[in-house]
């Protein structure tokens, strides 16, 4: 496996004079399922497409099996790519759709039936070769989409939110096929998204992108658990993780809205009195009846989901603050509780952003 | 109530529902019938009238249906004049063809250009192709003439369609630029990335995709071509080399002051019929075409 698939050198992206992508470095794994989440403008997908050769790389260097193919033609990068729009060509019936990159390439009429006839078979769209896109529903267009990737057996897959056009129910069944398929194919992919939950269930690695740079690299357990900055800490996770004001009061505590507590940080160079920012997961605060470290928070509003309550509470100092609520009886808005918080799942960011440990 | 009481209020309902939605469809296919009957007359009265009798064609004309059996003595005196009917229509459809394929030719080319590619000047120079729709035709003649005159293709059908292509290609490459544009750019993404480039890229992914466009085009340079008159008059100067706008100029002139109505109707019919044949092919289209771009 980890012979290397893709590496991105120093890739940097200028549209006239603004640079939006600064200079990224990646090794993605082959074989491995890549995720590059972000928020909309962060470069995510212009990076995808500098992978494809459709957008062309202002500087650096991109490797697919350690084939330079910076200035190469995306045909002959040995990718393959699934569009958010389908992208599929109107006027062909899906075999054609499917054929036609074959043919383009001048494969042998056999070969190509082979390839078409196994693609749809993975996918189930057998029955659907002789119809026109426009008679098919947008999962089974997605599907086509997907194997006319297939049939160019690429060695990387590339993914453009394949799945934003879907309603919520396709796009979970769609998903877990996606995952299917990469099982089945063991094909490197990369896979953009603004989708956290496609993001955390699918990737291998998720690469976190703000701005054109890439604020954290890792697998969707260190990026959740451990994220590098307060950026990370607040992208991962819905309801997303509470980022309260604090003070540092030296000897691994804080104060945050006038309660105090220990935090799991050792604090090296921060100053007493100095301001940061404590982080803990909706999910990860419980309901206590006092002690230490508790922080009393009053519920402004509260929301039932059925096997959780999402708790929207206000603080003593007025900073908000959601918390996740699993067992007991239900509570309701104007009650006041005592919320405590994991030692374990304390988090501490420097006023820069940094993650402090 | 009762269930039989239900079932018989039920189905009056439903009959009084038939009964409105079929009033309401015979309304709308009467109206259809009658528009069509009011546009469809003119053509029938010419066509009929073009085969009455030598005799029959000079009188007034009610009925306006050959009363004394049908006969081709119109199309045949329309052939006595200028070089023939055979040679003008030739004339013309050679033309209007070479005109409808050279605008299709390099409109396409252009649209495809002006809509996918990036170069220096692209939109100023987009203005000035469109902005020569607001010249009139007429008031470059002259220097049309002198061009054509030092080119040595005055009174040469070529020449005539070089014109007639250069009148046509604004709107064309208006037309096709905005038929590529409704294509989305991911469809041009993924052939790319299947391997088609240029050219391919162009006939096998996209043509097809712009085919309304195309068919508009091709409709437009056809009928203005064939239709075209004066350029034609002014243009050419021999006899066998004129088009059938020039030679229904003549037949309508008359000889000595003497007016062959039934040369004329005849000249009117086969005027109109290539007209007809050509819209009819395209027609389906050329609405899609004129609607692309308006729906998104």
């Amino acid at each position: 496996m980890n012979e290397t698939g893709v590496v991105l050198t120093d890739i940097r992206k200028s549209f006239g004079s603004l640079e939006v992508i600064h200079g990224i470095d990646l090794r993605i794994a082959e074989g491995s399922f890549v995720v590059f989440v972000g928020p909309s403008g962060c470069g995510k997908s212009t990076l995808l497409r500098m992978i494809a050769g459709l957008e062309e790389v202002t500087d650096g260097e991109i490797e697919i099996k350690g084939r330079n193919v910076t200035d190469l033609d995306p045909s002959d990068r040995g990718i393959a790519m699934v569009f958010q729009s389908y992208a599929l060509y109107p006027h062909m019936s899906v075999r054609e759709n499917l054929a036609f990159g074959l043919k383009m390439a001048r494969t042998e009429t056999a070969e190509i039936e082979a390839r078409v006839k196994a693609a749809s078979a993975i996918l189930k769209i057998d029955h659907l070769l002789d119809r026109r896109p426009g008679q098919l529903s947008g999962g089974q267009r997605q599907r086509v989409a997907i194997g006319r990737a297939i049939v160019r057996k690429p060695d990387v897959f590339l993914f453009d939110e394949p799945l934003s056009n879907l309603d919520a129910e396709l796009r979970v069944s769609m998903r877990i096929e996606i995952a299917r398929l990469h099982r089945e194919l063991g094909n490197t992919m990369i896979y953009v998204t603004h989708d956290q939950t496609e993001a955390m269930t699918l990737a291998d690695k998720i690469v976190v992108l703000r701005d054109g740079r890439i604020e954290q690299a890792g697998t969707p357990r260190e990026v959740y658990e451990n994220p590098a900055n307060i950026f990370v800490a607040g992208f991962i996770g819905s309801p997303r993780m509470n980022l309260l004001d604090a003070a540092w009061l030296g000897n691994g505590r804080v104060r945050v809205a006038g309660s105090e507590m220990s935090v799991p940080v050792a604090g090296d160079g921060l100053q007493i009195g100095e301001k940061v920012s404590f982080g803990a997961r909706p999910e990860h605060l419980f309901v206590t009846d006092g002690g230490e470290g508790c922080i009393p928070a009053k519920v402004d509003f509260a929301e039932y989901l059925g096997g959780t309550q999402y708790l929207y509470c206000q603080l003593a100092d007025g900073q908000p603050l959601i918390a996740e609520y699993r067992s007991g009886p239900e509570i309701n808005a104007g009650s006041t509780l005592a919320l405590s918080v994991g030692d374990n799942q304390r988090r501490l960011f420097a006023a820069d952003g940094r993650r402090l440990t | 109530m009762t269930l039989s009481k239900m079932n018989a209020s039920m189905s009056l309902s439903r009959r009084r529902r038939a009964r409105k939605a079929f009033r309401a469809e015979s309304t709308y296919h009467a109206t259809g019938v009658a528009i069509a009957l009011f546009f469809l007359v003119p053509f029938a009265i010419t066509l009929l009238a073009s085969f009455r009798h030598g005799t029959e064609a000079r009188l007034p004309p009610l009925p306006p249906w050959p009363a004394n059996g049908i006969s081709l003595d119109s199309y045949r005196s329309l052939d006595t004049f200028g070089a023939g009917v055979w040679q003008h229509t030739f004339n013309s459809l050679l033309v209007s063809l070479a005109t409808v394929a050279l605008t299709v030719a390099v409109s396409v080319l252009a649209g495809y250009g002006f809509s996918r590619y990036r170069f220096p000047l692209k939109n100023v120079l987009f203005v000035l192709i469109i902005a020569t729709l607001m010249i009139p035709f007429q008031s470059i003649l002259t220097p049309l003439f002198i061009i054509l005159a030092r080119l040595g293709l005055n009174n040469s059908l070529f020449g005539l369609t070089l014109v007639y292509v250069t009148l046509q290609l604004p709107f064309s490459v208006f037309m096709m630029r905005n038929a590529f544009d409704a294509v989305p750019k991911e469809i041009e993404e993924a052939a790319r990335i299947d391997g088609a480039r240029d050219l391919k890229l162009l006939f096998r992914v996209l043509m097809p995709l712009v085919l309304p466009g195309i068919a508009t085009v091709a409709i437009f340079a056809f009928l203005n071509a064939w239709n075209e008159f004066l350029a034609a008059l002014v243009l050419l100067s021999s006899n066998e080399k004129y088009t059938l706008p020039v030679l229904m100029m003549a037949v309508r002139a008359g000889r000595l002051g003497a007016v062959n109505w039934g040369a004329v109707q005849a000249g009117v019919a086969v005027m109109t019929l290539p007209c007809l044949v050509v819209f009819l092919l395209l027609q389906r289209y050329y609405m899609r075409g004129l609607m692309a771009g308006a729906v998104k």
